[in-house]
């Protein structure tokens, strides 16, 4: 039996939520491992595999060719900026996004960035549309600090997303995760999420489970993991049972199969 | 801006206990006329209680809502302090970047140099009012642009939607800080104190905290309205909503 809970994202709802995460502790071994790998395995791929929750709720169905925006560079800029300000307490919202996009600019400028990276996009834009980005990013940061600041628990900002290489499945799994909250011995994740919710949005967050859970070096289990979205004044949480576990990684793999079938309809 | 966030020791204690009881309103008098659960959603927006009636306003045409967009985009690059060297080329290269189809982008496309240069002088002028009501925007304000809203009501039936211009403040702390700002390039008229009371309801709905203030301003005439939120303000927010649903709902 999966979990699923729905809440609206006021201070006390949220915190609630939060505390209110399973005791138990759950935790993936090699068995886990091995065996999703063989799943993974028997399904062909034409090359690396990339999954995310965003191809599991939309199924598997071919995205449109990414290309940066303020909306796609709000959340990297946002939350480097957001781990600045914390670092700085006498550091603006402005003035630590001025400041991490500088550092990209510079990245760029020693030659460092990669093409199509976002420090190269950076390097292409006018100033108004940098600050537009800066808007974007902006809206993002205070979203998330004022998010952070009503928890009531430790929290951190994630330094990065969740990646897990499947062995010899030629498939890379990334979790997104923006917030961490330390519970005495367990740890609840937190994604800050645009727009609203969709019928989609709690094997979405399964998934983001699974692979945070994969992607730990002993394979435990966050407790809950939440989605906020600010949006709509809303927040999801699926907890870190096994069973949830098992429904993400099914998740997973059912869309690495969706994902083969379009490749084959379009070969075809 | 200043005006907008009023002396500090004057400000009402945060009020997060209205939020729920404006939830229920607003369920309650949806359940009263509601027949069948629409397909799609209906959606609110603030343009939706602007129009109460349908008539042809001339601020529908092209012209004026791609001369609204580009003023938008100057809030935008107002809130993080841009420098702002020439107002036209600036918003709409701002404006190109996170649009790259739809009716407006097709109509910029198709403008010739006669429309395009009187379209930058109207932007222009916009910008010369808007700038002045502005000035600079403090960083210690947390300044946010183009808030978006969406706000699921009846089981997902009805969606409220709105985009706030500018919103300053946080909704963390002990007396309410959050003033809306919401900037409009037509002259101020009876249907723009019904959006303000929207924008108040709505960020209400979102966050569970009232607001401090809800203002528009006009950058076409200079003219800015504010009003404090309090509950009254709310509850008359909740009955345009539900007589704008009505509408709908017999439209349907």
């Amino acid at each position: 039996m999966t979990t699923f809970i729905h809440r609206r994202t006021g201070v006390s709802e949220l915190n609630d939520l939060i505390r209110s995460a399973p005791p138990e502790i759950v935790q993936l071994g090699d068995d886990h491992r091995r065996s999703l790998a063989a799943r993974f395995r028997a399904v062909p791929s034409n090359g690396h595999r990339r999954i995310d929750s965003w191809n599991v709720e939309r199924a598997g169905q071919p995205a449109h060719a990414f290309r940066w925006s303020p909306a796609t560079a709000r959340r990297t800029l946002g939350n480097a900026a957001l781990r600045r300000m914390l670092r700085d307490p006498l550091c603006s919202v402005i003035d630590a996004i001025n400041r991490e996009i500088d550092d990209q600019l510079m990245r760029d400028v020693a030659g460092y960035a990669q093409r199509g990276s976002m420090a190269s996009w950076f390097a292409t834009l006018h100033q108004s549309e940098l600050a537009l980005v800066k808007a974007d990013a902006a809206n993002w940061t205070l979203q998330m600090h004022e998010i952070a600041l009503s928890i009531e628990d430790q929290w951190s900002v994630c330094a990065s997303d969740a990646f897990y290489d499947v062995a010899r499945a030629r498939t890379t799994l990334r979790g997104r995760r923006d917030l961490e909250v330390v519970l005495e011995d367990r740890c609840v994740l937190l994604r800050i999420r645009s727009g609203s919710p969709g019928k989609s949005s709690g094997p979405g967050l399964r998934s983001d489970l699974t692979i945070a859970t994969l992607a730990h070096p002993q394979g435990i289990a966050p407790a809950r993991m939440i989605g906020l979205w600010p949006e709509s004044g809303v927040c999801l949480g699926v907890d870190g049972t096994m069973s949830d576990l098992r429904a993400g990684a099914r998740d997973l793999v059912r869309t690495a199969v969706a994902q083969q079938r379009y490749h084959q309809s379009i070969a075809a | 801006m200043e005006a907008l966030r009023g002396d500090r020791k004057r400000r009402p204690r945060v009020d997060t206990s209205s939020a729920a009881g404006l939830r229920a309103m607003l369920e309650d008098g949806i359940f009263e006329f509601w027949t069948d659960a629409p397909e799609p959603p209906l959606i609110v927006r603030a343009s939706s209680l602007r129009n109460v009636k349908d008539t042809t306003d001339i601020a529908l045409s092209n012209h004026a809502r791609l001369r609204g967009v580009l003023v938008h985009e100057l809030v935008r690059l107002f809130s993080v302090g841009a420098e702002i060297s020439s107002a036209f080329d600036d918003a709409f290269r701002a404006w190109q970047l996170e649009t790259v189809a739809g009716e407006l982008f097709d109509y910029a496309q198709r403008l010739d140099g006669d429309d395009l240069a009187r379209l930058a002088t109207d932007v222009m002028s916009h910008y010369v009012t808007l700038s002045r009501a502005l000035g600079v925007i403090p960083a210690t304000f947390q300044p946010r642009s183009a808030v978006r809203a969406s706000v699921m009501m009846h089981g997902g039936t009805i969606v409220l939607r709105d985009v706030i211009d500018l919103m300053v403040g946080t909704t963390l702390g002990e007396v309410a800080s959050v003033a809306l700002f919401d900037v409009t390039t037509s002259p101020l008229g009876t249907g723009a104190e019904r959006s303000m009371r929207y924008h108040a309801l709505v960020q209400t709905l979102r966050s569970g905290v009232v607001p401090l203030r809800t203002s528009v301003f006009s950058s076409a005439t200079g003219e800015m309205w504010t009003l404090d939120v309090d509950g009254e303000l709310l509850r008359r927010s909740v009955n345009d909503v539900l007589d704008v649903l009505r509408a709908m709902v017999k439209h349907a």
